[in-house]
This record gives C-alpha cells, structure tokens and sequence, in this order.
C-alpha cells in the first residue's frame, strides 16, 4: 500500500482550526462520518478480498487444465523440461564449509570440509560441484557424522560409481568425488536423514605459487557458469548417474550437464539460514620471518607464534561463497631464500627406497637495461555474456591501460568475441595515437552479451601475425578472459598447433575465474598469467603483467643432475620465465641418494638477457623428512598433469576399444599414491543402512553462488508483471475513498442550506446504501441457514 | 482526534495519490501500446537497412524480431529483457537463440508482461502456429506444443540447443501483485521451412 497513506502530513497549529460554535456540531457530524468511514472501508476490504480469492480460486482450477496439456510427449521437450519440479529442490540442502590450511615449505595441506543438512522433510541425496585449485592433489576424502569417521578409498571411476550407486539403493550412507576438470569435482553424499547434517571432508595439497618475491594462494569458492560450445549429444554414459546440470551434453562437452550446477544469488543464499558461508583458518609455517600477509578480497587478522609462524583468519568470522579467497605474503626482505629444497622420504610399502625432492630457485634479478624491441601485440577480450557486471569493467580498464603502454614502435590489435568475433583493426596497425585513441573509444563501447566462442577468435589471434616479419618484432597475445568455458581441451590444442613464436599471456578477470584454463593456456602459450578480481587490482596486476611483457627472459633453463643418480623430474623441459619467476620442479629419485655424504650437488644454468648464468645446490645436506607424503603426492600429480598433457597432444586413439597406455598409466599412479584422477575417485560407505527401504530418496543439487559482482545470466526468469492491475484498482479505491470525504464534509452545509427538500445526491447516496447492503448480505455467507440446513439435510 | 480538520487534507490527498496512481497505470499500458508504434517502425527501418535503428535516439534497446502470435496483431521484440525494455514491448533474452540461426541452434526464448503483449498467451491452444521474423526479414513458423507453469525461484530456464521458441510470461494472469514466483511458459517447435514446403 502507499505509505502517505498511513502517514497523513503533519499540519501546522496556526493552520489549524481552533474550535469555535460549530465545533460541537462538527463533532457530532463527525462521528456519523466516521460510521460511514468504517462503512467504506470495510466495503473496500470485503471487495479486495472477494478479487482475491477469485484470483487464487482462477489459478488452482488452471493449473489442474494444464496437466491435461501439459508436454508429454517424448522428444526433445522432455529433455527441455528435465528435472523442474517446482519448488522441490532449492531449499532442500543447507550447506557450511570450513577450510583449515597447514602451510609447510612451498605447500599448502588442506582441509575442506563441507557440512550438508538436510532441511526438507525427505531423505535426502546431496550433488554439489566443487571447485578447487586448479593444481590440488586431492588425497583424501571421509565422512563424518557427529564424532563417525568413513574413511573414503579411491577406486576406479566407474567401480566407485557403481559402490556408490549400490550403497545408495541399499540405503547406506555414501560419498563419492569425482573429477571433472583438474578445478572442478562433483561431491555426491547419498541417505542424509531429514534434519540431519552430514559432512564431508576433502584433504588436498596444493603448491604455492611464487612470483616476484611474494608467495600466493587461492582458494575457490564457486564457479562462472560455463558456456558450452558445440551441438548437442546423445547421452552415452554407461552408468548414468543423475545430473542436474542445466546445460545438455554437446559434441564439444559431453559431460556439461556434469559441470554446469545451478546458480543462485549468494543473497537468496545467505537468507536460508545463512547456507554457504565458509571460514577459513591458516597455519602459515614456512619457517621464515614473513611481512605483508594480506588477502585482496577479505578481511584478514594474524597472529605471530612462536618459531616464524602466523595464525591467519577471516577477521569478521565467515564470509559468503561467492568468490575466490586469496592470500599473498612475501618473506622479509633480509630473509629472501634464493632456492628452497625439501626433500621426502616415500612413505609407500612397495618403494621404500624413493625420494621425492622440491625445488625453488630465483634466477638472477639483476635491474637489467635490456634493449627494448618493438613489440606486435593483439589483445583479444572477452565480451561473452559471462562477463557481465564488473568482470566487463575489470576487462575494459585493463585494455585501457595495456593501450597506455604502447610506444610509436609497437604495433597492435584488438579481437573483441562472443558468440562470434570482431577485430579492431585487419591487421596489426602501428601504435600512433591516432589510432590507439580510435581505439580507446572502441573499447568503452563494448558491452558483454552472448556466447563465448572462444576457439575462432584465438584462431584469428593467433593467424594476424605476418611471418616475414620473424625475428624484426616480438609478438605477444594478450588474452582478457574469465575463462568460462566447457571445451578447455580444444582451445589448448588450438594454441598448441598455432602458436608459432608468438606467446600468450592470460589474464584472468572476476570474482571466480577459470584458474586451470587461466594457467594452462599460458603454459602451452609459453607465457605467463595473472588474475583480477576487482577493478582496484588492475593497475598492479596489469603493471606486474607488463613488467614481464616488457622484461627479458630466463631461456635455456637446463637442469643437470650428479653423476648416476636415478631421477625423474616434472616439468619435462623447464619453460623459459618471465621476470620474478622462480625455477620449479619436483622429482623424484632412486636407491635413496639424498641426503647422503655422496649426493652431490645439481647444477641449473639459463641464460638472461645474452649472459648465461648457472647455480648449484647442494644434495648432501639434506633433511630428508620421513613422515609426510606431500612432496611425494605432488610429484605423482605433476607426472599425471604431464601424462594428460601427452594423450591430449596425442589425440584420441584411433581404435577406441584398444587399452590407452596413457590412461593405464594415470590410473596406475593415481591408485598407488591415492590420488583423484580423470580415472580414479573417491568413495566411501557406511556399513549398515540407514533409510529404511519404505522411505523413497530424493537427489537435490546444492547450488552455487553466484560469483560477486556478476550478472546472473544464465537464463533466470525475468520479470514479466507491472502490476498494472493492482495500481488501477489502488487508484479507483483512492479516488473513491477521497471522494467520499469530500462528501462527507460537504453534506452538512449543502443540507443546513437546502432544508426541507432532500438534494438528489442523498437519494443517490441511499439508493447507493442499499445496493451495497444488498450485495454484502448475497457476498458473506449466512451461518444460520447453514447451520439449519446441515443436519437435517432438508432442502428448499 | 479532530478528524474535522483532518478530513479535507485526507481526501485531498487520496485523490492527488488516486490520480496519480491512475496516472502512472494508464501511462504503463499507453507506453506500451504506442511505444509499439514506433519500435514497429524502426524495425521497418531496419529490415531496409541492415543496421540496428533505436526506435528513439535515447532507447537503450532495439527491436530485433517481430512475433505473431496466431490471429493477433504482430508485436515487435526488442533486445533484452530488462525492466525498460519490457516496459515497451515482448523482450528477447540475451544469451539465448537468434532465431533462424542454423549454426549455433538454441532456444529462442521472449518474455513480455502479462498485463500488457502477453496478456492473451493464455488463450494460446497447443498447436496454434506462432510466426517469427529475424533480422534478415525471413519468417520462421512455429507451432505450440503446450503450456506449463513454473516457479521461477526453483526452476531454470530451459534452453536447449535447438531451434524452438519459448514465450514466458508471469502467472497468474490478471492478477493484482506484481511479484509473484510463477511463470507461464508456452513451447513452441519449429517447424521445418523443408518441411512446410513439401505440403
């Protein structure tokens, strides 16, 4: 209603009328106005009601017409229509996370766990799509209730599948992870007993990234929806375990009903009960005095303990799950390591003899003048729908600024793609400033909307650059993405086969990125990546990107082992680095040489800038430690990142009943270091039922929030009332309501003035009266008939 | 309480709201008729063209289809489907398909108020055949499969990858209270120009 209404304007007291002669006949009239007030009012009141309920009586006899017609014919509108049974789903599962991170020399052990409740009144299956870094060794999965603990194993995918789905029907409590990309899992908790809360604990390591003197980690909380490209696909999944994607498998993504979970604003989130909050609590002890512990999307507090170690959280408690957490820190400046080595005992039975080492190493940062050459950059960016909100601002300032950058002898290029795509200019064209000014405005009017083609777009990125010109001009791809895509594969090959000599450089944008296509593309590309998740980073993200656009490189990095000893280290072939990288590796070694008098040392030597450059570190001192399996866990994911690597280079076999060697050798060591894989997931199952048998189960998806700051695309319903109606029929009772005040105020005088002869609008009034008396004793129902009629069953 | 003093304020102020009520409804459903004009003419324009014309300079929307729905007078849809461009005729849904686009098929979906260009979806029988022009001038037919209410907190849009049309309006029809949670969707197949030129 209106709120005037309720509020009448304060009138001033000089304004007032004081009472005089007439104020007790007013008064009298008053109170008679007042009954025909009281008149009126319930009148409108009785009319608003009987509307009402024809509204609601029209809608219940409609819906009942609409089963008759409703789509039930088979075909592709049942698939349309899949899984939307109104009003089921949404509410069913509230879900919590808490994050407990150990942080130990370059590695992050975490501990994620999420508690499911049930909140309906049905036994309850819980699928949620969890993102996780994008190189997380997942290593351990359990279940607990209350003070229970079900360890989870890793089977093969299909076996787990199928302990799962039995476990499921026999009524038992179970819970299965699997993977579906490196970053993104899908959690399955089957037989949560209404109003029971059960959780589920993920256990992975992750290796820190470390770049120009800072170390970093990131946590995901949600997903960008993801576009999936291609046309659709006839299901083949040999056990078909229930989806609630909306998405529908494609030719270029068969498992994107698996990927694409359903969104909800984290406000809607948030008001059930506070559902998907996480807390998150850091044990930073990387035995170094450190300095400027800060996260740029949270508000963090620590404290110092004893030995170099910080206990970081979340100031305010828990935060929504609606973007990435972050952390940055760097070791005080006295402190700097120029390498770091851990090295690990095996902790598996069958090798006892294996070592696993980890290696940091800083090339040289001398402030080099380097002789600048002229550069030939394309800047592709990303103007799909998914970018919407601030992740299209973020993506414009960074352009913006990367355009401010370029000097008269550079030449560049603008791809903007959605659906499909656009280039600025034909060709790379020279950075006058004419032309970069043309293109400044280009750029502002760019808005984000459609698809995200992503695969023509970096064809023609990466076809604009002329080859005689070889060796004249550095090329450089630019790529502004949020990386909200389903295809990731093909776009890798897509860089892998044209990349040429260009390099291509990633730059991740919104609240949560696609982090694996983010560092993926780069690696293949041969460049380097940063994120931005709020428009106050771009100027020192872009800065730091620039720097290494800008800046020679590390190139020739060759790694050289003591004499005899047996190692096999990942990567394969160091990549060349840009500025304030470091050299990383892991690997593992033979008949348990380090730390032994005769380990040796291992020489790395590159060349920065024309001057070759080499560093040797010593093997022998080592502590090689005997009680973790960290080093070791990362070292089998690498090789297994390296082994992907290879059977997407290689292409799909060409006989596919044929065993892939690739494959078996993934499941291999995904089984023997108990690692998730593309092969492999986690499972875990009570022992005795709990559902009894009577009790049907229902499978409800756990939404994920929509990611800060972004549009909620992805088909939600739009709005499609004005409430036209109501606000007529506001207007009418207003204007009733005002004008019989009027009258009311009126009557007296007219009636004091024409005495004796009845005006004609007192007629009108009665006539008026009595309809409406009429029609109010026809509307309400009369009790005592009924009563009368009722038991004695007598009818006229 | 002196309702005496009262009174000529109260009625005053019930009739400035009341015709300013009636006012801004009359001026919501005139909006929407006329707008229709105009939109319909820049869409004349642009078929000409081939370039996107804003039916008035200041529009933040621009008609992209034009929809027939059985026996009415055709409507012209307009990009988005934002408050001001629903405001003003039925809106395609940004993200989902172009109509008439072979090489990416997707669900074509419009959404309109139920109390201004869709406020006869209801009457739509299955089977009644719904017309559609793209950008490019040509015709699509579709025919109504049937009708379906949703509730819009819990259900997803369901867009598919292929050539269909959606309408979705708000349900109950003519209803007072603008927010409510349910949507009436009808669903539409294409019908195949191959198909309809063999018969």
């Amino acid at each position: 209603m209106n709120r005037p209404f309720f509020h009448p304007p304060r009138i001033h007291r000089d304004l007032l009328i004081l009472p005089t002669d007439e104020y007790y006949r007013r008064r009298y009239r008053k109170s008679r106005g007042g009954s025909w007030l009281l008149l009126i009012v319930t009148a409108v009141a009785v009319l608003v009601a009987a509307v009402g309920a024809r509204a609601q009586s029209g809608e219940s006899v409609d819906t009942a017409a609409f089963e008759s017609v409703s789509i039930n014919e088979s075909g592709s509108g049942d698939l349309l229509f899949q899984g939307s049974e109104p009003g089921r789903y949404i509410p069913a599962i509230h879900l919590g996370t808490e994050v407990a991170i150990r942080v130990r020399g370059l590695v992050a052990e975490v501990v994620l766990e999420q508690q499911f409740r049930n909140t309906s009144n049905d036994w309850q299956e819980a699928v949620y799509v969890l993102p996780l870094p994008e190189n997380a060794a997942v290593n351990g999965m359990e279940i607990v209730i209350g003070e229970r603990r079900i360890v989870g194993k890793v089977r093969e995918r299909e076996e787990a599948r199928r302990v799962y789905k039995k476990a499921r029907e026999e009524g038992k409590r179970a819970a299965l992870l699997e993977q579906q990309r490196p970053n993104l899992f899908t959690s399955r908790v089957a037989n949560i007993a209404p109003g029971e809360q059960v959780s589920v604990e993920v256990r992975y390591l992750q290796t820190l990234r470390f770049d120009r003197g800072q170390f970093s980690l990131r946590l995901p909380s949600t997903l960008t929806p993801r576009y999936m490209p291609g046309t659709p696909a006839a299901s083949s999944q040999t056990v078909a375990l229930n989806a609630h994607g909306w998405s529908i498998p494609t030719s270029e993504v068969p498992d994107a009903d698996q990927i694409s979970p359903v969104m909800m604003q984290q406000a809607e989130l948030t008001g059930r009960e506070g559902s998907h909050q996480m807390d998150i609590r850091i044990d930073l002890g990387m035995g170094l005095p450190l300095a400027d512990i800060h996260s740029p999307y949270h508000e963090v507090s620590f404290r110092r303990g004893e030995d170099h170690r910080y206990q970081v959280g979340l100031k305010n408690g828990a935060v929504p799950m609606d973007r990435d957490f972050a952390l940055f820190w760097r070791p005080q400046v006295a402190s700097m390591p120029s390498a770091a080595l851990f090295a690990e005992q095996s902790t598996i039975p069958a090798e006892p003899d294996a070592q696993y080492l980890q290696l940091l190493l800083l090339p040289p940062q001398e402030n080099l003048a380097a002789r600048k050459l002229p550069r030939e950059v394309v800047y592709v960016v990303d103007t799909s729908g998914s970018m919407g909100g601030n992740s299209i601002r973020q993506a414009k300032e960074s352009l913006l600024l990367a355009l401010s950058r370029l000097s008269q002898m550079d030449r560049f290029n603008i791809i903007e793609f959605n659906s499909s795509h656009r280039s600025f200019f034909p060709r790379p064209a020279v950075a006058t400033a004419d032309n970069i000014q043309r293109a400044r405005s280009w750029v502002e009017s760019l808005r984000a909307n459609g698809g995200t083609e992503m695969a023509p777009a970096l064809k023609e990125a990466l076809s604009q650059q002329l080859d005689h010109r070889v060796g004249e001009l550095v090329r450089q791809v630019v790529f502004i993405t949020d990386g909200a895509v389903g295809n990731e594969r093909a776009l890798f090959e897509i860089i892998r086969q044209r990349l040429g000599e260009t390099r291509l450089f990633t730059v991740g944008i919104g609240s949560a990125p696609n982090s694996f296509f983010m560092a993926k593309a780069a690696q293949y590309g041969r460049g380097s990546f940063v994120q931005i998740g709020d428009l106050s980073e771009v100027q020192g993200r872009m800065g730091a990107l620039f720097e290494k656009l800008e800046s020679p490189l590390v190139t020739d990095l060759q790694i050289q082992w003591p004499q005899g000893m047996k190692v096999e280290s990942y990567p394969k072939r160091l990549p060349d680095l840009y500025r304030g990288e470091p050299v990383r590796l892991v690997a593992r070694v033979e008949n348990g040489a380090l730390g032994g008098a005769a380990s040796g040392e291992v020489v790395i030597s590159g060349r920065l800038a024309g001057k070759r450059f080499s560093r040797s570190l010593s093997l022998s001192q080592l502590s090689v430690d005997d009680s973790g399996k960290g080093v070791g866990s990362l070292w089998a994911r690498e090789k297994i990142a390296a082994l992907r690597d290879e059977q997407r280079e290689r292409g799909p076999l060409s006989d596919p009943e044929a065993a892939d060697p690739l494959s078996e050798q993934i499941l291999g060591l995904a089984l023997g270091y108990q690692l998730a894989s593309p092969y492999t997931s986690f499972v875990a199952v009570e022992e005795t039922p709990v559902r009894p048998s009577s009790e049907p189960l229902k499978s409800s998806p756990v939404p994920n929030a929509v990611a800060r700051g972004q549009v909620m695309q992805s088909f939600t319903y739009p709005s499609t009332a004005t409430g036209v109606y109501g606000q007529a029929l506001l207007a009418s009772v207003l204007l009733v309501l005002g004008g019989l005040l009027r009258l009311v105020r009126q009557r007296p005088l007219s009636a004091g003035q024409l005495a004796g002869c009845r005006p004609w609008w007192r007629k009108g009034r009665t006539r008026v009266e009595r309809a409406l008396r009429r029609w109010l004793r026809a509307v309400t129902p009369d009790l005592r008939r009924r009563a009368g009629d009722g038991p004695g069953g007598v009818s006229r | 309480m002196r309702l005496a003093s009262v009174t000529p304020w109260l009625s005053a102020l019930c009739i400035a709201i009341g015709l300013w009520q009636l006012g801004g409804s009359a001026w919501l459903l005139a909006k929407a008729e006329l707008a229709q004009y105009l939109i319909s003419t820049s869409w004349e324009r642009q078929l000409a063209s081939g370039e996107a014309q804003k039916p008035w300079p200041w529009a933040d929307t621009w008609p992209v289809a034009q929809l027939k729905l059985a026996e009415e007078k055709p409507l012209t849809v307009l990009h988005g489907t934002s408050g001001q461009a629903l405001a003003f005729g039925p809106g395609l849904l940004t993200g989902s398909g172009e109509p008439g686009d072979l090489d990416e098929p997707r669900t074509t979906v419009i959404a309109a108020h139920n109390d201004t260009h869709f406020r006869n979806l209801g009457a739509l029988e299955p089977g009644a055949v719904i017309r559609l022009q793209d950008r490019h001038g040509r015709w699509h037919t579709y025919r109504v499969r049937g009708a379906k209410v949703v509730n819009s907190e819990t259900d997803r849009l369901p867009v598919a990858p292929v050539p269909g049309l959606l309408l979705v309006t708000c349900y109950p029809f003519d209803t007072l209270n603008a927010g409510s949670p349910l949507r009436y969707l009808v669903y539409a197949d294409s019908v195949d120009p191959v198909a309809t030129l063999q018969l």
